[in-house]
């Protein structure tokens, strides 16, 4: 899914305006993803009860006091296992958007910078991870070697990787041929520090605000996978898991459904939002001209 | 809708701007301050300025094509009838029928899905309908017209044409419903020179032959002599000048219009030096409460600052903003007087020893299959501290040879000494070579705004160039001061950004990034083609002087043979990849030997109306 | 220039097929070096001698080389002989010939609603440009894109399934067509909806491109009409780029339809795929991965040439006269 919203925001570029100061939405976009990077890190100390706990004689219990949003078929609490959940969904994801920005980065560079044929390679390798839907790959490949919810990550980080790569070079590829690029070049610059020094900060807003991209593509995917059963352990609180398990109980405590699935959209959106504001603020900023 | 129908008479103004503003609408900043004029009919009128002038909103605002946010006051009266603040369906019964328009690019004005033929047809009145024979014969006509007697232009699509002919195609899609004025934008300007002549002859029979007025938006002023009878000069959003075109040229009654046209240089002599104008174009809004020129004008007194001048009548159908005008009219005459004298003859003796020696260069450039020839065995010299010029249009292969000089390209075939380095592959060069190379020549390129790292401060940009050949350079911070100095800045652009500088100061910076290195050959590759007009004699100038003091030879690289006439020796002519003429300055200009140097010297753009006339065919 | 069209789609019909090939190898060696052994999963619960092992293995071919086996699995493949399910020992190509209808249904539903839900009002979006509305597209497109299939059809199976009792829960329905469009609704929905977005706002970001174009301008200054300026500039020039993008939105929909089948219980090729993956069924596995390349490849090649024939840049080169 990241390659799609990528494509978007480079088509998009052209058209936007400059907006004013940061909206509302772009403060409560901010604080709610704050509010979730929290939750990844001290959710466990928080949750006011035993995300993994089972009670077999309070099971699919609609919200009370002791239990916010219910709890599931096992007794487990719904709001524990969704605090603690924030985890999973945050930490793969994270990985992914490193990996893109390390390794993406630094392929598309070379490979606008240099062309050749690291270059066509690339660009025949993106051609073939476009044209194969990248969930329906990791399907296979557990299928084949079994699920696992770091399998995952770093199979769907392999997909994304050409895909950050090919907006970076795009990117780069504009800005080869400027005079600013050929003086360094004729001055003598070495070419390391051309691409780093003086096309990577011209192409950074485009770099850092896909990786805002591929962040939230890939905190959908995952939950997708888990959601699947292909993705996180069996009892793990992962929301894409929880959607999955409780989805015949949308009669019995539609909470235990709904709420995962709200806060997947809720996280991913917000995700997706800054990074759209990101990407104006910089260009607003006059910086990248 | 006739004039007479509508009850005016034929002797009123057909156009009338009275007072037009216009601003952005968000932060009411001033795009224009303040616009009055008139076009009788069959009157030609050229309204004149640089980028930022406002002439091309002034010309969009008659017809209401401002683009969004950008708001029109005042009145604009055609035929007695207000344009301003009708809605686009009022404006649908002028645009066209009664004013057509065309825009300076013909790249970017043809829609590319459609065919020539279809954009005519849809542009022709809608009232009758036309049998397929019948609306062939008028597309024939109508490209007839605009001098396009090759009947298959009709089913070609844009992209498969030169840009004169997407220009020729336009201007008939704008004649289609025979309007009473016509408004060209910069018509020429995205041409080439020798194409630019042809369209504004074109432009200038089209208007004759039918009677209609023009209003024609340039930034030459010896494009609007040689074409319009009535002249408005605009600067910063207000008109400065107006007079007839004849008068103006032989006395301007305006500094700024001087000083326009001195900074022009002549085609036919080599003067002594330019007299350009200090500076660069304010915004409207830095010059709202005093004479628009006054910060860049050299009779500037205390009263230019205390008020904003209005135009008032000083002469015969002239009106000037100046309010010294009386006072210094003996100045400005004396000014005209220095300006006109000529340089003392330059040597024609060639070099002794050469510092770079081109012989028989090819470079081949193989693009969807085909191969296309850049350099077809190209052979030049340049001399120690000598100024040699390259001439020749867009597609001649300066350019390349020019790339291949400083190594961004590598030449297919021949040989190229630089010093006593071979040169024509960098990447086969050891270390120490290539660095030597790269220590002798530097090159400046034509557009100042992407040639500067904007993430970058102007200080850092020059560090990177001084200490790239001297690791263990000392007082890095003093030689930048050195070389912003040394190219009329203060040391205090160091800490700046590109964004914060305007054109002509990015370009004394990227020729101080080029000196960094102390080169003995510097390449100019049209250096100065795109900054306005007032800012291309400052840096003319600026490298005349930096050669004077430093003894570096000059690889000149432009379509402008004016330009070439003020600042090279010798020069070689090119065309489609080959070397076509070549030889001091004065004897190739003056005495053209080849036809196409004689057919570039023709497109140089003279004041007289002779100008035009030799083109129309 | 009508050959020049012939031979663009032959020579990208052939490197469909060199994808497809590269693709089925790598789907073979990957299922060859799953861990855990075939005859294990083969044997189930049958008693194991060494002689069952043996004729297991002959009959499946795994006592051959390597390459051979993928030789052996690629002359049946092309042949449509997937061979059989080693769990559920269903024909692999009677589950696929059963299922794929079901699938396409859903697909093309849901195609229609993309395209009425995206194109249109990203036109609407585009020439009723202002400030709030570019804000609200974009955030709602973003939200719209955040969504994934399945957490939207939990969210329409709650509202329009659980709370107003308007469509079945579960299920394909029985193949006539309206049982079929009243079963699939909530599903294709929940497969357009983020396409959906993704459309609109590249319609939208489109549209306002060609708008600010010099040649819209010029259209203008010549006295052309607002509708016609419409209807045949921007929205042709500005379809071009969605055109483009629609092999994206395939594979879009593709995975998508994965997500929802699942959701729905739809049983669509999407819910075998993540069944056959979640027992390990390698011949059934083979058999998807094979069609639904087929299916991706065959529908960029289909947006390919609908790209050639509205832009003639593409046709035509960009040689000038």
């Amino acid at each position: 899914m990241s390659e799609v919203a990528a494509q978007v925001e480079t088509l998009e570029a052209p058209a936007r305006r400059r907006r004013g100061r940061p909206s509302l939405l772009f403060a409560v976009c901010l604080l709610l993803f704050l509010g979730v990077v929290f939750l990844a890190i001290f959710g466990k100390m928080i949750a006011p009860q035993d995300p993994s706990a089972q009670d077999l004689s309070q099971v699919l219990i609609h919200p009370n006091g002791a239990h916010w949003l219910g709890t599931d078929a096992l007794g487990r609490d719904v709001f524990s296992r969704l605090l603690v959940g924030a985890r999973s969904a945050l930490q793969g994801p994270f990985a992914i958007a490193a990996i893109s920005m390390v390794l993406g980065n630094s392929l598309g560079l070379l490979a606008g910078y240099r062309g050749g044929i690291l270059d066509t390679l690339l660009m025949r390798w993106v051609d073939f991870m476009l044209a194969v839907p990248a969930l329906l790959v990791i399907i296979v490949i557990a299928g084949a070697l079994g699920a696992s919810y770091w399998l995952a990550v770093l199979v769907l980080a392999v997909l994304t990787v050409p895909v950050d790569a090919r907006v970076v070079r795009g990117a780069t590829i504009e800005q080869v041929p400027r005079p600013y690029v050929e003086a360094a070049k004729t001055l003598g610059v070495s070419h390391r520090r051309i691409m780093f020094l003086h096309i990577w900060p011209n192409v950074s807003p485009v770099a850092v605000a896909n990786a805002f991209l591929i962040f939230a593509g890939s905190l959908v995917a995952l939950s997708g996978l888990s959601f699947l059963g292909l993705g996180a352990a069996p009892g793990t609180p992962d929301w894409g898991q929880m959607l999955g398990e409780n989805r015949a109980l949308l009669f019995a405590n539609p909470w235990c459904v709904l709420a995962p699935g709200a806060a997947i959209v809720i996280t991913a959106a917000s995700v997706n939002l800054l990074g759209d504001w990101y990407y104006e603020w910089i260009v607003g900023r006059g910086a990248s001209r | 809708m006739s004039a007479a129908a509508n009850g005016h008479d034929l002797g009123g103004p057909l156009l009338e701007l009275d007072d037009l503003r216009i601003q952005r609408a968000r932060d009411g900043g001033t795009i224009v301050s303040s616009v009055s004029l008139a076009v009788g009919a069959g009157e030609t009128i050229g309204i004149v300025g640089e980028s930022g002038s406002g002439k091309s909103m002034t010309a969009k605002a008659i017809t209401g094509l401002l683009p969004p946010g950008v708001v029109a006051k005042g009145e604009i009266r055609y035929r007695g009838r207000n344009l301003v603040g009708q809605t686009e369906r009022q404006l649908r019964s002028v645009r066209g029928h009664e004013i057509g328009f065309v825009l300076q690019d013909p790249f970017t004005m043809l829609n590319p899905v459609m065919r020539c033929g279809k954009i005519l047809r849809e542009s022709l009145r809608q009232d009758r309908r036309l049998s397929k024979d019948e609306w062939r014969a008028e597309a024939r006509r109508r490209l007839a017209e605009v001098g396009i007697h090759d009947e298959n232009v009709i089913d070609r699509y844009p992209f498969q044409l030169s840009g004169g002919m997407r220009q020729r195609v336009a201007i008939a899609a704008a004649l289609a419903r025979d309007p009473q004025l016509l408004i060209a934008d910069e018509p020429s300007t995205a041409l080439d020179v020798a194409t630019q002549r042809e369209v504004l002859a074109l432009i200038k029979g089209v208007q004759e032959a039918r009677g209609m007025s023009l209003i024609l938006i340039t930034h030459d002023l010896r494009v609007a002599f040689a074409t319009c009878k009535r002249i408005y000069v605009l600067y910063a959003g207000s008109l400065v000048e107006v007079g007839d075109a004849d008068d103006v040229a032989a006395e301007p009654f305006h500094p700024y219009t001087q000083g326009l046209l001195l900074s022009e240089p002549p085609a036919d002599q080599r003067l002594r030096e330019l007299i350009a104008i200090p500076g660069s174009v304010p915004t409207p809004d830095e010059v709202a409460t005093s004479c628009t020129f006054a910060p860049r004008c050299r009779w500037a007194a205390q009263a230019c600052v205390e008020g904003s001048p209005p135009l008032r009548e000083v002469g015969a159908r002239r009106l000037s903003a100046c309010i010294r005008l009386e006072e210094i009219r003996p100045e400005m005459a004396t000014l005209r007087g220095l300006a006109q004298l000529e340089a003392d003859p330059v040597a024609a003796a060639r070099s002794e020893n050469p510092l770079v020696v081109v012989r028989d260069a090819q470079k081949i450039f193989t693009s969807g299959g085909g191969k296309v020839a850049a350099l077809d065995g190209v052979s030049i010299e340049v001399g120690a501290n000598e100024s040699v010029g390259i001439v020749g249009e867009s597609g001649s292969g300066k350019t390349t040879l020019a790339r291949i000089l400083v190594g961004l390209e590598k030449a297919s075939d021949g040989t190229i000494t630089i010093g006593d380095v071979p040169a024509h592959d960098y990447s086969k060069l050891g270390r120490k070579d290539r660095q030597k190379l790269r220590s002798t020549v530097q090159i400046v390129f034509q557009d100042p705004y992407s040639s500067l790292n904007p993430m970058l401060s102007i200080g850092s940009t020059l560090q990177e160039a001084v200490t790239t050949h001297d690791r263990r350079a000392r007082n890095v911070d003093a030689r930048v001061a050195d070389l912003l100095e040394s190219v009329g800045l203060p040391a205090s652009y160091a800490k700046r950004r590109p964004v914060a500088l305007s054109g002509g100061e990015r370009q004394r910076v990227a020729i101080a990034r080029a000196l960094a290195v102390n080169p003995q050959l510097l390449i100019c590759d049209e250096p100065v083609s795109s900054l306005d007009m007032s800012v291309q004699a400052q840096i003319l100038n600026l490298l005349a002087a930096l050669r004077a003091e430093r003894g570096m030879s000059y690889l000149f690289i432009t379509h402008d043979l004016a330009i070439v006439r003020q600042i090279s020796d010798f020069i070689y002519v090119m065309h489609r990849g080959k070397v076509v003429e070549s030889g001091p300055v004065e004897d190739v200009l003056d005495r053209p030997q080849h036809e196409y140097t004689v057919s570039l010297l023709e497109a140089v753009p003279r004041s007289d109306g002779d100008w035009l006339v030799a083109a129309e065919t | 220039m009508r050959n020049d069209l012939l031979i663009y789609i032959v020579r990208r019909l052939f490197v469909g097929l060199l994808v497809l090939v590269i693709l089925s190898f790598a789907v073979f060696v990957l299922l060859f070096i799953s861990p855990g052994n075939v005859v294990d999963v083969l044997l189930g619960a049958a008693p194991r001698t060494p002689q069952t092992v043996a004729n297991l293995r002959h009959q499946f071919h795994l006592d051959k080389p390597f390459l051979v086996q993928y030789w052996i699995w690629l002359r049946d493949a092309v042949q449509l002989h997937f061979g059989t399910s080693n769990v559920t020992q269903a024909n692999v190509v009677t589950e696929l010939q059963r299922r794929l209808p079901i699938s396409m249904f859903l697909g093309f539903y849901a195609y229609l609603i993309t395209l009425l839900l995206g194109i249109i009002p990203g036109v609407i979006a585009a020439l009723k440009n202002t400030k709030n509305m570019g804000r609200l597209v974009v955030a709602s497109s973003i939200v719209a894109l955040c969504a994934p299939a399945f957490v939207t059809g939990v969210f329409l199976l709650f509202l329009f399934a659980v709370v107003w009792h308007l469509f079945p829960i579960a299920g394909a329905g029985d193949p006539a067509f309206v049982d079929r469009l009243w079963h699939l609704t909530l599903p294709a929905l929940a497969l357009a909806l983020p396409a959906a977005a993704f459309v609109l706002r590249h319609t939208r970001a489109s549209v306002l491109t060609v708008m600010n174009q010099d040649y819209v301008t010029f259209a203008r200054a010549r006295g052309l009409g607002w509708r016609r300026i419409v209807l045949t500039y921007t929205l042709r020039n500005a379809l071009i780029p969605v055109v483009t993008a629609s092999g994206l939105m395939l594979a879009f929909l593709i995975t998508g339809a994965v997500l929802v089948e699942t959701t729905f219980s739809v049983p669509g090729i999407g819910l075998l795929l993540v069944t056959s993956a979640q027992v390990k069924d390698l011949p059934m596995l083979q058999g998807l991965c094979v069609v639904v390349a087929i299916i991706v490849i065959v529908a960029n090649l289909l947006a390919d040439i609908l790209y050639a024939l509205i832009d003639p840049r593409i046709r035509l080169g960009r040689k000038t006269a």
